[in-house]
């Protein structure tokens, strides 16, 4: 794999939904390939499928689906279903090499097509794709990916929790995390009721209730009167959420609850894979595979023993998927591996990043050999750094190419970062990296799972004699979302890690993404600049060059 | 960013006037105002970024980062203005915030335009700018932060439209088109005002057209669905599909 980045690095526009043109050109640029010599290009799903499936829920929601109708009709005919004419005319496609993948597929290739497994079973949970919103898979080398069995729409874990997503006052696709985070705070005392939503079918899958949804029948709405007559009032949002009050509290129970319920619901299928494959590694993808205290409780509990996540298990990674799949299943293409590493986005080699800071006349110091010496000064001093190094992240964390990085054994340093750079909620802690090697000291990751902790997939106890020393990114539950760091992936990262520990004895830092609240991560060094000005950051790490927010014109108090 | 003054604008002044008075409206303007600020902010960059001068990445370089800034002001403002649970904390909450403006399409604004025609553009949109700026400050003399906000603002205001206004002066006096650039990007502003105008009137006849087809045409359609209407939940067998890899890929269904 020569280049991988998601459209909103370059758009700016969080979570792009748009065509990826942009993000293609530029692979294509940074391949040194004109489009004319690419022999195919693969679109992850059908969208006929997909239209036919929005039309029929439609119809059978008639006539209450008046308003869904209009809107999904105007962007479908609009734009959505003539997707291969706009690819084509926008980036120089011919029609006859445009192929098309299927959603859940493209998922499971994702998964395991990056993996380093021989034979694995392949578990995709998301939303929903073109009918399907779960599908089990069975997958070995040379052979085409078997899918094994489905849940189709409306029945889908992922949407069920996003209504709860949103009933939480979170922004759908996104807040998931938020809810993940809240959870560890409250007690699944309505489980129950979760239960009356979201049952167990007994044959491995499950079922939903959609007297208590809306999404199959609204583009706006996912939950219904009855969900409220269930859970009691939704949270408004943006509404302050304290879970020490009885209002947050309760919140944060349902968070517990419908958490719990999506992780048993998860164990079943997991079970139903294990029966019907026989095999003990396990590759996840598709949206649900990002929710990280999940896919700990599938090493935990399920009978499968190593796991593989794909870091960009949401959609974007469903590019990756059909292009792998098409690779080797269709254009019978070597099995070489896939090569998947941290940064497979834009680079920005230290020549360019000299000549930028210098023709914008901003004051940089050149630390050259001495980077990481300057870097853990700054840390150790309390100071917060903005790390900007090398190509791109692939996938929506940050690991060290496009990070924010304090020490996290700082005390009060989590509220710091939030007050003055993410203005996050403050019940999410941060991620801790660790170079690898030195993990087990402050962490119990569970076997199996060091793989998912490569690429921040998977949640680890905190050994309980390091809680205190790491509390600004160990979870109320005493879980941390751990990245661990090897050499090979991360070069950089990894020596100022280590240069860390034996300046302070732990090899550990806070490790945030490189954004300010409601951006997509920094891509460009223009974008972290503009991000250091207006955050409460110190200084920024760009390449080997070290600008301090000091020195930007109009930097905010 | 939007540029020209169009005769609209103006003639609806004394009705915005009086719209402003409406609850909840300062608030709203306040985060219109951010959202458009922080996608011109991009744009900016954009331009930034790919300039060949090395004097203006400078300058351009400035201007985002002033954009940016004032973004962000509006967003304190607005979320100082907006009441708890209306429209506003929720969309200021949201953040695909920028989603809804942002850079659209595959080009930034400075490659479509190329450098002269942005130029002007700056500074038609800049001197824009300042006279809304301007409005704003009257409208909210009633609101001493919001009103030292925007005599800020229109300081910082002033430089971007000298400098774009100098660069043209240079340019015009290279020989450069700057007249006919101005005009091209008048043309522009005016079509897009159209095609906004168009694309409403256009969604509300859609719209209509649409409620008739849905009412007539699916009516029938829906009682077939619900005969053939299959619940199945749970673990189903993957339907049963003989095409080759192949074949399937080339199709979209
Ligand atoms: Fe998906």
């Amino acid at each position: 794999m020569v280049a991988a980045c998601s459209e909103e690095r370059f758009s700016r526009v969080k979570q792009d939904a748009g065509l990826p043109i942009r993000a293609t050109r530029w692979c294509l640029a940074h391949a040194g390939i004109a489009m004319e010599q690419v022999e195919a290009v693969v679109w992850y799903e059908k969208p006929l499928l997909k239209f036919e499936r929005i039309l029929v829920s439609q119809l059978l929601g008639f006539p209450w689906t008046l308003e869904s109708f209009r809107r999904t009709a105007m962007t479908w005919l609009t734009d959505k279903l003539w997707v291969k004419n706009a690819l084509c005319k926008e980036l120089g496609i011919r029609p006859e090499r445009l192929l098309f993948g299927d959603h859940h597929l493209s998922h499971a290739a994702s998964a395991f097509y990056c993996s380093p497994f021989e034979r694995a079973a392949v578990l995709t949970v998301d939303g929903v794709g073109e009918w399907a919103s779960t599908s089990l898979w069975q997958g070995e080398v040379g052979q085409p990916l078997r899918r094994l069995a489905e849940v189709r729409f409306p029945h889908s874990l992922g949407l069920v929790y996003s209504a709860f997503t949103a009933w939480l006052g979170f922004r759908v696709n996104e807040g998931e995390y938020k809810v993940m985070g809240l959870a560890a705070f409250g007690q699944p005392r309505f489980a129950d009721q979760v239960r009356k939503v979201l049952r167990p079918t007994g044959d491995g899958g499950f079922a939903v209730d959609t007297r208590y949804l809306r999404y199959h029948q609204s583009a706006t709405e996912s939950y219904s009167a009855a969900f409220v007559d269930l859970f009691g009032a939704p949270r408004f949002p943006g509404a302050p959420l304290d879970p020490t009050t009885p209002e947050g509290r309760r919140y944060a129970d349902v968070a517990a609850s419908v958490q719990a319920v999506l992780e048993e619901a998860i164990l079943v299928l997991c079970g139903a894979l294990h029966e019907r494959t026989g095999l003990t590694d396990l590759c996840l993808a598709g949206g649900v595979a990002l929710n990280v205290v999940a896919n700990r409780r599938i090493l935990a509990d399920s009978p499968f023993r190593r796991l593989y996540v794909q870091p960009a298990a949401g959609d974007a990674g469903g590019a990756l998927g059909a292009a792998l799949w098409a690779w080797r299943e269709v254009l019978g293409g070597a099995p070489t591996p896939a090569g998947l590493v941290p940064g497979m986005g834009r680079p920005w080699p230290d020549e360019d990043l000299e000549r930028l800071l210098t023709e914008l006349h901003l004051p940089f110091r050149d630390c050259g050999e001495e980077l990481l010496d300057h870097a853990v000064e700054d840390l150790r001093a309390g100071r917060i750094l903005g790390w900007f190094q090398g190509r791109c992240e692939w996938g929506p964390r940050a690991l060290g190419h496009r990070s924010i990085l304090a020490d996290p054994t700082r005390p009060g340093v989590q509220e710091t970062v939030n007050a003055r750079i993410k203005f996050r909620e403050a019940f999410r802690p941060f991620a801790p990296s660790v170079a690898a090697g030195a993990e087990d000291r402050y962490f119990d990751l569970l076997p199996g799972g060091q793989g998912p902790a490569e690429w921040m997939c998977v949640v680890a106890d905190v050994k309980p004699d390091a809680r205190a020393l790491l509390p600004a990114t160990t979870h109320v539950d005493g879980t941390a979302r751990l990245h661990v760091v090897k050499p090979q992936a991360n070069p950089r990262y990894h020596a100022l890690l280590t240069r860390m520990g034996q300046q302070t004895g732990h090899p550990v830092l806070l490790n945030t993404s490189f954004n300010l609240k409601g951006d997509p991560i920094v891509a460009t060094p223009l974008h972290a600049l503009s991000t250091l000005q207006a955050s409460g950051l110190d200084a920024v790490y760009l390449g080997r060059f070290r600008v301090d927010r000091r020195d930007l014109p109009g930097a905010d108090s | 960013m939007r540029c020209a003054d169009v005769p609209l604008d103006l003639a609806l002044r004394p009705v915005r006037a009086l719209a402003f008075r409406l609850p909840g409206r300062p608030a709203a303007e306040m985060a219109e105002l951010s959202q458009a600020e922080a996608g011109g902010g991009l744009d900016m960059l954009e331009a930034c970024e790919r300039t060949a001068r090395a004097d203006l990445r400078r300058q351009f370089f400035l201007h985002a980062l002033d954009q940016l800034r004032r973004s962000r002001l509006f967003r304190q403002r607005a979320a100082a203005l907006a009441q708890a649970r209306s429209r506003t904390t929720a969309v200021l909450e949201d953040s695909g915030y920028i989603a809804s403006h942002g850079i659209r399409g595959a080009d930034p604004l400075y490659s479509e335009l190329g450098e002269l025609r942005f130029l002007a553009y700056v500074w038609l949109a800049e001197r824009r700018s300042a006279r809304r700026f301007a409005a704003y400050q009257r409208l909210m003399a009633g609101d001493p932060a919001a009103a030292g906000m925007f005599a800020e603002i229109g300081r910082d205001g002033l430089l971007h439209v000298t400098y774009s206004r100098a660069e043209l002066d240079l340019a015009r006096q290279r020989g450069e088109p700057v007249t006919s650039a101005l005009w091209a990007v008048r043309r522009r502003c005016a079509w897009q005002a159209w095609m906004r105008f168009s694309r409403r009137v256009g969604d509300l006849f859609a719209g209509l057209w649409l409620a008739v087809v849905y009412l007539v045409v699916l009516g029938p359609f829906s009682l077939l669905a619900r005969l053939l209407e299959r619940d199945e939940p749970g673990l189903l067998a993957p339907e049963a599909d003989d095409r080759s890899a192949a074949q399937r890929a080339w199709e979209q269904a």
